[in-house]
């Protein structure tokens, strides 16, 4: 498991800094559909609700199928201070969802002494004793009517680049707690709680700010999704699918890396894309069987599998001709 | 008035249910001592240690430091207030390399002095010779490599007090002896006050300034190693009755 | 009063059903510490195989009981052997086998919607409406032959555990499986057949289950968290606790209808689910032995 301690080194900061500049690029030149546009936002979206997902079953190995309830949360508040009378701005009405769902998740404090697979059976009765509870709170999430709010095309233009700045504020904070002796506690915490309060690690205060962490973002990602696709329903917001989506982003990229939850998102929002317009009826159990190679084969998904391939031609090179020893 | 000691336990004692599992044992250790505490299987010991090192609640007495309460806290606090310990068997992060494992300690002790969490854990693994295997998984290393490094992660911390159990126990002779050795250093170099339970009676006679003996959960006696040793209670506990008249050392 | 009769009644019915789902998942954790999350997919399974005997061949749901049973045990099996045995166990294979499973759960539900499509299916008898007079109120003839079934397949369980030798073995390896191996039991056969018999388990409620209610794909993930409520009530593979957790929860869920919207009642057993989870901080299943 050591290899992705340090799959990220610091210098990559030049290239992401690169990257991140040539996407808030991108839509200025004119190669770019507003369809294409439209795309890459949603995949900024998964990304960011991927890494925060990732905080917890990755770093601190909480495996959660809960979190559509703080993407949903933060959705439908965000949505109804937008349609107030006094309508706040959008960028405020984001923030205080994702205030509002890092609240929520610190309720789930009593679960954290829960570990492993008791988890995350929780997490799922959680997840979905809120979609119940929220579908059924007409006055606040439409019930199965759902929200709509104004259609604003310039909105949903700019979404691309607030997307693109909370992707890349979440990529940098993944990045920044992995590396900090934070990070090393989570692991430690991920690894042996007993033993890791025995080196003065507080494990409870830890748990609970990294849930509300994660919560909060998630919820964040929620309210620019409400702006986004200016209908929400809380049978999709708050819905089971989401909360595996979580999961899957994240597994299918390499849990517990930073790199990994990023292409997982890219390569889930992708594959809906395409399996929903051409094979709409494969496209559950094809990330099923996907989910299933990679824990029987590489549990670090496709970062594990570009590791892998990295290390076999780096050997290639470094002796042309020689076989391998063991 | 004297001053405090450094730990103390008063009548301290934990039931679970009907057992007497701690039962009214008062301790005390001063600056820069190593206190043994030996007794049969079952005597107590381990649950003694967890009662001071606040993962589990006495159910009555008290546990002091400095004379200040302390009893009841969660663990983690306690190692911030300098009472640290290891356990018999030894549990390193298995995700995290031998340095990153002693960095980790390093982390809640650094309020102590100024260097950085991780050239403490540099120095600390320098300390225990674990230097060169820095970068391996603890799961590289043999069973004393991974008793050095419980050491090592505990001694991150800047413990005043060194609670080990059973360190030497299960190593062949040769690394029982290094270890000895090193546990003498610990006081020696760094100043830190043991409290030690181990089986090894030759390491414990010879490293303990004191020793105190349990007995299904009762202290039944205290003193300086070759009095304990010729204590016939002692005896008795060790090797049943009537071994006490025949003269027989614990061995 | 004749409400709180019939409430009463249907709860009964409803606890057989959920015992013999829980007693499936009890089974496996029991033995072989995973947490199947395909159970849920297997329970859809059962009572689609279910619908095509019935459907297709004719034959009544009951008759198709040693058939759907049958099939979902060699399904079990197959999913041991091919991908459960190839996991690290315990918490460290934790979350692996969790997600593994549920991977498998989520192909079940994508081969059933090529299959059988989305929508609502039933199965129906010539008996489906039959009802005899009980306590003052009407009780469905089917579903007191689902109760009568629930009841008798836990029992016979119980009763292979504790007298066969297969039993015995069962409950030793989820004991101690190191020391079985030192004494000549094949541990993995008996995971294999665990795993069958816990899987079969949940194929045989499915059918149960349809037989009165209505299923399609996603039919099952309710059912599943139910059955974990009814584990982490009623502790590990007794076949007693079993049955009077299955029987509080079932209670719990029909009374609720009293004091709330109809709707909301399926919320009661993921609360319960939380609750009985944070207020047993033994973990998810305690500590008691099967047996």
């Amino acid at each position: 498991m050591r290899r992705w301690a340090a799959d990220v080194p610091f210098w990559s900061a030049v290239p992401f800094v690169i990257v991140v500049a040539a996407l808030a690029a991108l839509p200025l030149s004119l190669r770019i559909s507003p369809y294409e546009r439209n795309l890459v936002t949603v995949a900024f979206l998964m990304i960011s609700g991927a890494l925060a997902w990732n905080w917890m079953g990755g770093y601190l190995g909480q495996v959660s199928f809960g979190h559509a309830a703080m993407f949903g949360l933060g959705g439908f508040v965000a949505a109804r201070l937008m349609l107030h009378e006094n309508p706040a701005p959008a960028p405020i009405a984001w923030l205080l969802g994702g205030i509002a769902a890092g609240v929520f998740s610190l309720g789930a404090h009593p679960m954290l002494r829960l570990r492993g697979p008791y988890f995350s059976i929780a997490t799922i009765g959680v997840g979905e004793a809120s979609r119940l509870l929220f579908t059924y709170w007409e006055e606040f999430t439409g019930g199965a009517s759902g929200v709509s709010l104004p259609i604003d095309i310039g909105m949903k233009a700019r979404l691309y680049w607030w997307a693109l700045g909370l992707a890349a504020l979440v990529v940098t904070a993944s990045f920044v707690i992995r590396r900090s002796t934070l990070g090393l506690q989570l692991l430690a915490i991920k690894a042996d709680v007993d033993a890791a309060a025995d080196v003065g690690v507080n494990a409870t205060f830890y748990q609970d700010l990294v849930m509300v962490l994660s919560g909060a973002v998630v919820g964040i990602t929620g309210g620019l999704w409400a702006s986004f696709f200016s209908f929400i329903e809380p049978a999709d917001m708050f819905g089971f699918d989401r909360s595996i989506g979580f999961v899957l982003m994240s597994v299918i990229g390499g849990v517990g890396t930073v790199l990994g939850p990023v292409l997982g998102a890219v390569v889930f929002v992708l594959l809906r894309q395409f399996l929903l317009a051409s094979y709409p009826q494969l496209y559950l159990g094809l990330y099923g069987i996907l989910l299933i190679l990679i824990i029987l084969f590489e549990p670090l998904g496709l970062t594990g599998l570009g590791l892998r391939l990295a290390r076999a031609v780096r050997r290639r090179r470094r002796a042309p001709g020689v076989v391998a020893a063991p | 008035m004297t001053k405090p000691p450094l730990l103390a336990t008063r009548a301290v004692s934990k039931h679970f249910g009907g057992l007497k599992a701690v039962d009214e044992v008062d301790l005390e250790l001063a600056q820069g001592e190593i206190l043994g505490v030996i007794g049969p299987n079952g005597a107590g010991k381990t649950t003694l240690f967890s009662l001071i090192a606040g993962s589990i609640q006495p159910t009555s007495g008290e546990v002091l430091m400095r004379g200040h309460e302390v009893s009841g806290r969660p663990a983690y606090r306690l190692v911030r207030a300098g009472v640290v310990r290891t356990h018999q068997l030894v549990r390193p992060f298995p995700n995290l390399t031998v340095a990153e494992n002693v960095t980790v300690g390093a982390i809640h002790g650094a309020w102590r002095d100024e260097a950085s969490p991780r050239a403490r854990a540099a120095e600390v693994l320098e300390f225990v010779g674990l230097a060169e295997r820095a970068n391996e998984l603890p799961g590289t290393l043999t069973l004393a490599g991974r008793k050095r490094l419980e050491l090592a992660r505990a001694l991150a911390i800047v413990p005043l007090v060194l609670m080990l159990d059973e360190v030497i126990a299960g190593v062949n002779p040769v690394e029982a002896m290094k270890l000895a050795a090193l546990i003498r250093r610990i006081r020696d170099e760094r100043g830190v006050s043991i409290v030690m339970i181990e089986h090894v009676m030759p390491a414990v006679m010879s490293l303990s300034d004191r020793i105190a003996v349990l007995d299904h959960g009762k202290k039944i006696a205290e003193g300086k190693p070759a009095e304990v040793a010729a204590n016939p209670l002692v005896v008795e506990a060790y090797l049943g009755k009537g071994a006490a008249e025949e003269g027989a050392t614990p061995a | 009063m004749d409400r709180f009769v019939d409430l009463a009644v249907s709860a009964v019915l409803l606890a057989g059903l959920y015992a013999t789902m829980a007693y499936g998942l009890g089974l496996i954790y029991g033995v072989l510490r995973v947490v199947n999350l395909a159970h849920g997919g297997v329970i859809m399974a059962g009572a689609y195989l279910g619908w095509i005997l019935h459907g297709w061949a004719g034959l009544d749901p009951y008759l198709s009981i040693p058939l759907v049973v049958g099939a979902t045990f060699l399904l079990g099996m197959a999913m041991y052997r091919v991908l459960v045995r190839h996991l690290p166990r315990g918490p460290a294979g934790g979350p692996a086998s969790l997600l593994l499973l549920f991977g498998v759960w989520l192909v079940l539900r994508n081969v059933a919607y090529l299959l059988f499509t989305g929508n609502d299916q039933v199965i129906r008898t010539s008996y489906s409406t039959h009802a005899l007079p009980l306590l003052g109120s009407f009780v469905s003839v089917n579903r007191l032959a689902v109760l009568a079934i629930a009841v008798v397949t836990p029992a016979l369980l119980h009763l292979v555990l504790r007298r066969t030798y297969l039993g015995r073995a069962i409950r030793a390896v989820a004991q101690n499986a190191d020391s079985c191996t030192l004494v000549g039991i094949d541990v993995e056969r008996i995971y294999t057949l665990t795993f069958g018999i816990g899987t079969a388990l949940a194929g045989l409620a499915g059918l149960l289950s349809a037989t009165i209610f209505s299923f399609n794909p996603g039919f099952g993930s309710g059912e599943l968290l139910k059955s974990f409520v009814v584990v982490v009530l009623g502790g590990l593979g007794s076949v007693f606790g079993t049955g009077v957790a299955a029987l509080i929860l079932a209670i719990v869920e029909v009374f609720a209808i009293l004091v709330m919207p109809s709707y909301l009642t399926a919320a009661v057993g993921f609360v319960m689910l939380v609750l009985v989870l944070v207020l047993r901080p033994g973990g998810l299943f305690g500590q008691r032995v099967l047996g």
